[in-house]
């Protein structure tokens, strides 16, 4: 398959005169194929909003380069940047002009204009359900709507290509949902190419055809869906929440005892405050092969070690789950 | 061009959908250069700059005329009591007569600016070479310039210095003589001889220039400019707020950059000569606009624009593009939009007054108007008053349109040099 963006040892330094100089992003290759989302999926910080930053040629990078659709974006950032259209992580809109006169503007700026600018001006804002206040000024719009008009505005072109950073931060449930629906529709029926970033695993799982996950400006691995979790192997995860006191060896009891079991992982109880009434609660965490029929086992385990179990989950292999296995740490967090 | 055009029209139609910036733009400036366009009109006088001066002729002789009609020459602003009395009885004699005693009163009381007495004998005086002498009274501030007195001293110094030089050369001539033992001059010949010569350093007095020059006064009479306030105010306030306004530009790319359309901007395919063309472009634009609001009321104020309206609009696009260049060449500088509205109070408030904005520069001491010419204000206010109060033309303004547009070059240079992006 064609790749149509393809960067190789992208590296970004921000020099401090007050500190150490951050390495936001150390050296990222990163190649996406025409007509496919990729998601880049990370924790705040991972630095994914410096590397779409500098494939869209916002920021230039320290080192290496990324080729858009055969230019590259160092040396004919011109011509790259006709391809691809941008929907920032912030609010990228002049608060002062209506939702259609910011739509309208942008879509100048891309070389549209007359009927066809306006009709798909209309189009999109009756597409994402802002008809009926397309003539109020954003700053009178709600962040969810603000969002949407967001995104718009990177789609008046129909580009080849998008960047979405971070499209649904904010925003409810049907709103989410909406956008996520776009994204989709995007792909299958415009044949658009997506890179995505987001923290959130739902979504990229949902989404993407291939995820790159990155942590501290690397990306840490990368594939699809199935190719991931294929290297945390078949082992489901078993997730409880316990209270009543210490659970004094039940971990390694149950590593020891229960079949199919391969490591567990314990968060000690989070020190209760005086004001807390909520006994405090632990987290723990079980990888096994079984997952199903390793969980009664468990459970008389942490019966007869005094605790009270609260909640359970049993989760198949996921992002979640490479994310832990790579880092030892939640991608939540 | 069509992008920096869309930009352009954009930016503008932002900034003027802002109530905030309307009141910056039209009112508060509109309502200052009323207000000083007034004020300064009243100082003047509204209309003719006129003083009231008593004057009493005991000599009334072709002598004391003739020093009469140079005083009325020497300052037009003059009404000699009751000789230019006018239909309206300016001088407030109610018909009666004015003797000494009477005149006297009037100084005293202030009634007049001053009274000035021509003794009897003061041809006579003259004419035997002696120094002449003329009575003042005034109730005026001894420490203030007092206008009627250096008129009359300038009238004086040329009166009686020609008198002297006659008056010398005729002692000289009788030394001459007796020293030499020559046989004395015929009376008749030795008194053409003199007043040749006395006439001959009258003339060439007169041609000097007056050590006081009263020009105010005599331009007045033909109808100049200077009487309407609105001649210092417009240009000094136009001028001030171009500064205001222009000057704000400098935060027009933080604050893009913080509601992020800058970034969405440099991800458009544009060159950032573009981006930041097209913000030029916009500020110069509202420096004229904002020039063009204040020189309107000062048109409905009946000001006067000169006689060649191109070189008013070169002057302030010069102007205008030359604090644009400042603007943009400080702009890198700024850190935070706070400091930039800091620093265009700062700037606008210093370099107006500095440049004569507020009141003219002819006013201020040497060197204060020596420093002024720090700022562009100083400039732009030389080449208002050449056109206006002068009637010059564009030849008469090319030097501030040049030094404007030069330190507009090595700005714009600054600035593009400075320019960066996060
Ligand atoms: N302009 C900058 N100057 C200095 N440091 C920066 C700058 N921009 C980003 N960083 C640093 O680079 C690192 C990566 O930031 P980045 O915004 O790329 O992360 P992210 O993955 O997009 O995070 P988030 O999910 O919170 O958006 C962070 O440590 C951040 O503080
Ligand atoms: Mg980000």
């Amino acid at each position: 398959m064609e790749t149509i963006v393809d960067a190789q040892n992208l590296r970004k330094t921000y020099r401090r005169s007050d500190g150490p100089d951050i390495e936001a992003v150390k050296g990222v290759d990163l190649s996406i194929r025409r007509g496919e989302i990729f998601s880049l999926l990370g924790p705040n910080g991972a630095g994914k909003t410096t590397t779409i930053s500098m494939i869209s040629g916002l920021v230039s990078p320290t080192e290496g380069d990324a080729v858009i659709g055969g230019h590259s974006i160092t040396k004919q950032p011109m011509a790259a940047k006709r391809l691809m259209g941008f929907v920032p992580q912030e609010i990228a809109l002049y608060p002062e002009l209506s939702a259609r006169q910011n739509l309208l503007f942008f879509g100048r700026m891309y070389g549209l204009g007359g009927r066809k600018l306006s009709r798909r001006v209309d189009d999109l804002l009756a597409f994402l359900e802002l008809h009926e206040r397309r003539n109020d000024r954003i700053d009178t719009f709600s962040g969810g709507m603000k969002r949407r008009v967001n995104i718009a505005a990177g789609l008046l072109h129909k580009p080849q290509l998008i960047y979405m950073d971070e499209p649904t931060v904010g925003i409810d449930p049907q709103s989410r949902r909406r956008i996520l629906d776009t994204v989709k529709q995007l792909r299958d029926e415009d044949g658009m190419t997506v890179l995505y970033t987001t923290h959130l695993m739902e979504e990229a799982q949902e989404l993407s055809d291939r995820v790159g996950i990155m942590d501290h400006g690397e990306i840490i691995a990368m594939g699809t869906h199935a190719e991931l979790t294929q290297q945390v192997g078949e082992e489901d995860r078993l997730e409880f929440t316990v209270s009543g006191g210490v659970a004094d060896g039940a971990p390694a009891r149950i590593q020891r005892e229960v079949a199919g079991v391969t490591r567990v992982l314990y968060d000690a109880p989070e020190q209760a405050g005086a004001e807390s009434v909520e006994p405090a609660a632990a987290r723990l965490t079980v990888f096994a092969r079984h997952g199903r029929t390793a969980l009664p086992p468990i459970i008389q385990v942490l019966d007869s070690a005094g605790l009270v179990i609260q909640s359970v989950a049993v989760r198949e292999p996921d992002l979640e789950a490479v994310f832990l296995a790579l880092t030892g740490r939640e991608l939540r967090d | 061009m069509r992008p920096i055009l869309t930009i352009v029209l954009n930016d503008l139609r932002i900034f003027l959908s802002q109530r905030g910036n309307l009141v910056g733009l039209l009112v508060i400036p509109v309502l200052l250069t009323v207000v000083i366009g007034w004020s300064l009109g009243q100082f003047v006088g509204g209309g003719q700059a006129r003083l009231r001066v008593d004057l009493i002729d005991l000599d009334a002789t072709g002598m004391s005329a003739r020093l009469i009609d140079e005083l009325r020459a020497t300052n037009g602003a003059l009404v000699l009591c009751p000789l230019d009395n006018d239909a309206d009885d300016y001088c407030s004699l109610d018909g009666e007569a004015l003797d000494l005693n009477r005149a006297i009163e009037r100084a005293r009381a202030g009634g007049t600016e001053a009274l000035i007495v021509v003794p009897a004998g003061y041809a006579a005086a003259l004419e035997n070479f002696q120094r002449a002498s003329i009575d003042y009274y005034s109730m005026s501030d001894p420490l203030q310039p007092d206008a009627v007195l250096q008129s009359l001293e300038a009238v004086l110094q040329r009166v009686n210095g020609a008198s002297m030089t006659a008056g010398v050369a005729g002692a000289l001539l009788d030394n001459v003589t007796t020293g030499l033992d020559l046989p004395a001059f015929d009376e008749s010949v030795r008194k053409e001889f003199l007043g040749a010569l006395y006439r001959n350093a009258e003339q060439k007095l007169i041609e000097m220039p007056a050590p006081v020059s009263f020009e105010t006064g005599e331009e007045e009479a033909g109808g100049d400019a200077s009487d309407n306030g609105f001649n210092q105010s417009a240009p000094g306030m136009g001028s001030l707020y171009v500064m205001f306004t222009v000057l704000g530009g400098m935060a027009v790319l933080l604050r893009e950059r913080r509601q992020w359309t800058l970034q969405r901007l440099m991800a458009l395919p544009l060159s950032r000569a573009q981006i930041l063309g097209s913000k030029i472009v916009v500020y110069f634009v509202l420096g004229m606009i904002q020039y063009m609001i204040v020189f309107a009321v000062g048109g409905v104020a009946g000001m006067d624009f000169g006689d060649d309206p191109l070189a008013l609009l070169a002057v302030m696009a010069a102007f205008v593009l030359c604090i644009t260049a400042l603007t943009f060449a400080l702009a890198p500088w700024i850190r935070s939009e706070g400091q930039a509205r800091g620093f265009v109070l700062l700037l606008s408030l210093s370099l107006a007054p500095l440049g004569g904005a507020w009141w003219p520069l002819e006013i201020v001491p040497d060197f204060m108007r020596t420093l002024g010419h720090l700022s562009p204000v100083a400039w732009a206010m030389d080449g208002f008053q050449d056109l206006i109060w002068y009637s010059g033309g564009f030849g008469d303004v090319l030097p501030e349109i040049g030094v404007l547009l030069a330190a507009a070059a090595v700005l714009f240079v600054v600035g593009v040099r400075g320019f960066r992006y996060g």
